[in-house]
């Protein structure tokens, strides 16, 4: 009995404890939330964590959405063409090349590998800034290629692969089908690729989440508005809003709701794929 | 047979590599290439060998960035890991309630782009309007300017942590999950009490977990750029052109028309992630021998 | 051999990007290319035509509109790439990467020399643009005149630097409008001492071009370019000595503050008073119409205090041009453009009037419809005729260094720095001086300086 009650009262502190540690994580989203729904002149006056008079997210949203012929829904677009086209290539590469690392021998593998897994502390700027001279040298600068190419190679992605399917694909599978007499491409499209779809999601998220948040690849590679993602688009808000100018008039309000608009289609994404990324990622985390 | 499957290996790898070596291998190649050189406004380009390297390994601006962000590891790290490994053990130890919240609303800042993190966090911190110096005022406390030379770093390290706790709390957590129940049992059996059995049990068995998250964090920490470059605009004076050395080099290729310079700088940023992670993976591996 | 295959692109961007790296540009001076005869020009503004046009004018599209109204050949896509810095930053990728750049692009007087110096610039006197000189006021045509008196671009708009105050606070402690820096700075000791929560102006610390306006005012010449490979640069002489001891020292004394401007704090500040006066161009009297809203009716203009009592001297603070590329595949079409934009009576009058830009052209400084405006926002001054009259006292031989950006960046981390700290502005200037030499010297310049 006595043993009950006192991890009763363990598990209350430390819900406590947590509970604090969570009104932390969700503050700055719950400001965002409140902040959206004021006026600019609002944003100044009132207090930060709590609504203002007027309730003006409607019209906050409205304007945001547009605002300069509806620039913003483009921005938010891109992005959305952006993630999707290079989280479901870097995914499809990955699943390949992870599928072939860990299945199959050949001379120079552990070599190849090796060289794989160590770019992923290439930082981005080595790569951004020539990236960006050969790419102006093929007219690639200012295409939505400039975004897509580059975010295709996922190495960590490869690597997570690779230990997944060691993990979930048993050899015996694949010497029973070869036994069958299917190909192996074959093998990998009818039988793997089902079993390595975990994995495939995982990586999938994780790339999202890289491009949905790309931030210093699309400002150097885009001087077009019309082909930002968002993330630039809400800088160049920013930046605009604080250089002024008669004519920019409320952009701060802008940049704000459109801060709140850009979370929610990710946060709604992670919600709904929850069972993926959580076991996805325990594959990651411990098998190395 | 054997001989065809060897084929089919460089084929299902084939496409990840040709991608692999035209957007990394490629770059980086060119990068090397130009920083071999120098590009000057009068006289054009000349050949310079390791000019550049020399000049990087003597620019204080370059050199204070990267202490900078030594330093940001040495104490953004520990906590945020420290705060990260609570919470999963948190998660894990069976007596928390609300668990699916907690997990959730720790985890979802990682959804949030960091530049709207960075652009929140700029508004929170600002004086007078800003909620925290609100809720001083309430309290009748004079808030400090939280973007000034003194606490400009550690607000910095506050976005990040505030951004990748979530992140680096799954992955540990996700490895508790993992560990197989036997080794539960033996310490069962031994009358090992929660604490005892996260010390001694858990966190030896999550240990490869937390090395990823800690050579993840350390590649993180020397690339900083996007949160500094947005705060930037809110503390020019604090925040200069060479605070990170990753935002360094970019105003080197972008605003001083240094690109073969930056490049050189590049490459010695990624030298120094280099050798940071082999040694902290040396001194783990060491002090796992027995 | 699938591999080697595929290879080939990738071989093929290598090559191009050695190649292009070996080749890089070392314009020298300008051919005097050919006059365009008027034949020519008729060709070109009648063949179908699409120009490129960057500027972060908003809603500008309605000059353009005039323009392909009497060009219908003529197609002007305009992209707002950023506004100064950023676009500058895109522009020069752009440049130096051969492909994307605009025909015409929106280029601050300031940053004429930084993108000539790297011969980007088009000389536009073959395309007559030498004949606009006497529509516009002297010092802007001498900003965008080059050594060897190529025009370099149309001025669209400018900055001269005076003074916008609060009426109601200087009545209020009994102040009158300095007009002397003498006389400013006993006001800003006065005001301060009289409310601790006021000062009399605010230097932004992060604003090199105020800096740079007042050192313009001063008389100074701090930046020279005798010859393409030749600099002077003077950072630390008499004038800014004289600058940094008077506004380092009334800032360690804590009666002007240095608070960053253009950020959100700043907004506030200017609504809730905390300024009394802001040192400022000429388009400063509608920005503030818009952005502190609060305080319509208190605000009047003046001009800038002066050093000696009597003199009239000021500076300028922003202001753009329209320039064309040296990479552009139709001259004469952009050339034309970057003309009629900032010379057609209707154009240039709709910029004045509905973007808010201050001219440059005599024209509409002098068109009672422009000057005659009596804003209620600054109790029924006219405004616009007190900064017209401002213009005319901007000295005409100022100049400007060929790489801007760097000189910024380095103020910004020296003396920016000091007044942001309240440390020593006047070490600060040997530092900027020091800073910006090495660099010059770096990029192959032969320094030269007093």
């Amino acid at each position: 009995m006595t043993t009950i009650t006192a991890r009763r009262r363990r598990g209350n502190v430390l819900t406590l404890a947590m509970l604090a540690f969570l009104i932390y994580f969700l503050m700055p989203l719950f400001w965002l939330f409140v902040a959206s729904t004021k006026t600019t002149g609002d944003l100044f006056s009132s207090f930060g964590l709590w609504f203002a008079d007027d309730f003006s997210l409607l019209s906050n949203v409205r304007a945001t959405l547009t605002y300069g012929d509806g620039v913003y829904v483009r921005w938010l677009l891109n992005t959305l063409l952006y993630a999707v086209t290079s989280a479901g290539g870097a995914a499809a590469l990955a699943a390949l090349g992870g599928y072939g690392f860990a299945k199959y021998r050949f001379r120079g593998d552990r070599a190849l590998f090796g060289l794989v897994l160590g770019s992923i502390m290439v930082p981005t700027t080595a790569l951004a800034i020539p990236t960006y001279l050969l790419f102006s040298k093929v007219g690639l600068v200012n295409t939505p290629w400039a975004i897509i190419l580059p975010s295709l190679v996922s190495p960590f992605g490869l690597y997570l692969m690779r230990v997944y399917a060691q993990d979930a694909i048993p050899d015996s599978l694949l010497e029973a089908a070869r036994i069958d007499g299917a190909g192996e491409f074959g093998i990998f499209f009818k039988v793997v690729l089902r079993l390595l779809m975990p994995g495939v999601v995982t990586v999938l998220l994780f790339t999202l989440v890289a491009t949905w948040n790309n931030y210093f690849l699309p400002l150097i590679m885009l001087n077009n508005p019309s082909l930002y993602p968002v993330t630039v688009g809400l800088a160049s808000w920013s930046s605009q809003s604080a250089a002024g100018g008669g004519a920019t008039g409320d952009l701060l309000a802008l940049v704000v709701t459109g801060s709140l608009l850009s979370v929610v289609p990710l946060v709604a994404a992670f919600l709904l794929l929850q069972k993926y990324w959580q076991s996805g990622l325990t594959t990651g985390g411990v098998k190395q | 047979m054997r001989r065809a499957r060897t084929w089919t290996g460089y084929l299902f790898v084939a496409p990840f590599l040709v991608v692999f070596v035209a957007m990394l291998v490629v770059p980086l190649a060119y990068a090397a290439y130009l920083s071999l050189f120098k590009d000057q406004l009068i006289g054009g380009t000349v050949f310079g060998g390791l000019d550049n390297y020399a000049r990087a390994l003597t620019d204080s601006r370059l050199l204070d960035g990267v202490w900078r962000m030594a330093r940001f590891f040495l104490t953004q790290v520990p906590i945020m890991l420290g705060l990260a490994l609570f919470f999963a053990l948190a998660l894990d130890s069976g007596v928390l309630r609300l668990v699916r919240l907690f997990r959730l609303g720790i985890y979802i800042p990682y959804a949030v782009p960091s530049v709207v993190a960075a652009l929140m966090w700029g508004y929170i911190y600002g004086p007078s309007f800003g909620p925290l110096a609100q809720l001083a005022d309430k309290l009748g406390i004079s808030s400090p300017n939280l973007l000034s030379g003194d606490f400009a770093l550690g607000s910095l390290a506050n976005v990040v942590t505030w951004e990748f706790t979530g992140y680096n709390m799954i992955i540990l957590y996700a490895a508790l999950r993992a560990i197989p129940p036997e080794l539960y049992e033996a310490a069962a059996v031994d009358g090992a009490g929660p604490w005892r059995t996260a010390w001694s049990v858990k966190i030896p068995a999550i240990r490869s977990a937390l090395l990823l998250t800690v050579i993840f964090s350390l590649i993180g920490s020397f690339q900083l750029f996007n949160e500094p470059q947005l705060l930037q605009r809110l503390a020019p004076n604090v925040i200069d052109s060479s605070y990170t050395p990753n935002l360094y080099a970019y105003s080197l290729a972008f605003t001083s028309q240094e690109v073969n310079y930056a490049a050189a700088v590049s490459f010695l940023i990624g030298l120094v992630i280099v050798i940071a992670s082999y040694t902290v993976l040396l001194a783990t591996n060491r002090r796992s021998k027995p | 051999m699938i591999i080697s295959k595929r290879w080939l692109p990738v071989l093929a961007v290598l090559s191009l990007g050695l190649s292009a790296c070996a080749g890089s540009p070392t314009t020298t001076t300008t051919p005097a290319a050919q006059n365009a005869g008027q034949a020519d020009i008729d060709k070109a503004m009648t063949t179908p035509t699409e120009l490129t046009f960057w500027t972060w004018v908003p809603q500008i599209e309605k000059e353009v509109a005039l323009f392909q109204k009497k060009y219908p050949a003529i197609k002007v896509k305009v992209v707002n790439a950023g506004q100064g810095e950023p676009q500058y930053t895109k522009l020069r990728t752009a440049l130096k990467a051969g492909s994307g750049a605009p025909d015409v692009v929106q280029i601050e007087f300031q940053y004429i020399p930084t993108f000539t110096i790297t011969g980007s610039l088009l000389d536009l006197r073959p395309y007559g643009a030498a004949a606009l000189k006497d529509k516009f006021v002297d010092w802007t045509w001498s900003q965008v005149t080059g050594d060897g008196g190529e025009v370099w671009a149309i001025p669209q708009d400018s900055g001269p630097m005076g003074m916008l105050y609060r009426k109601d606070i200087f009545d209020k402690h009994g102040i009158a409008v300095p007009k002397t820096w003498d006389e400013f700075a006993a006001a800003a000791r006065k005001l301060h001492a009289a409310d601790p929560g006021v000062y009399l102006t605010n230097l932004a610390s992060n604003q090199n071009a105020v800096w740079t306006g007042l050192l313009w005012q001063a008389g100074a010449k701090p930046f020279g370019t005798p010859a393409r490979d030749r600099v002077t640069i003077n950072l630390n002489d008499e004038h800014s000595q004289k600058l940094a001891t008077y506004w380092g020292g009334l800032v360690k004394e804590g009666v002007v503050s240095t608070d960053a401007d253009f950020t959100d704090q700043w907004y506030q500040s200017l609504n809730r008073g905390k300024y009394a006066t802001w040192l400022t161009a000429a388009w400063a009297p509608t920005f503030l119409t818009t952005s502190a809203k609060a305080t319509s009716g208190k605000w009047r203009a003046a001009p800038l205090p002066q050093w000696q009592a009597g003199q009239q001297a000021s500076g300028n603070w922003g202001g753009s041009t329209s320039a064309v590329t040296k990479g552009t595949k139709n001259p004469i079409a952009a050339a034309k453009f970057a003309e009629f934009l900032n010379t057609d009576p209707e154009s240039t009058k709709m910029m004045a009037t509905q973007q808010f830009l201050f001219p440059p052209t005599k024209a509409l400084l002098a068109d009672p419809e422009f000057v005659g405006q009596k804003p209620e926002f600054y109790g029924g001054q006219a405004v616009n005729k007190e900064f017209a009259a401002i213009s005319g006292t901007v000295s005409t031989d100022f100049q400007w260094p060929p790489f801007l950006d760097q000189v910024v960046s380095d103020w910004d981390e020296t003396v920016g720095k000091a007044l942001g700290d309240k440390g020593d502005v006047t070490a600060a200037l040997g530092q900027w001086q020091s800073r910006t030499t090495t660099y010059a010297t770096n990029q192959g310049f032969k320094v030269e300086s007093k």
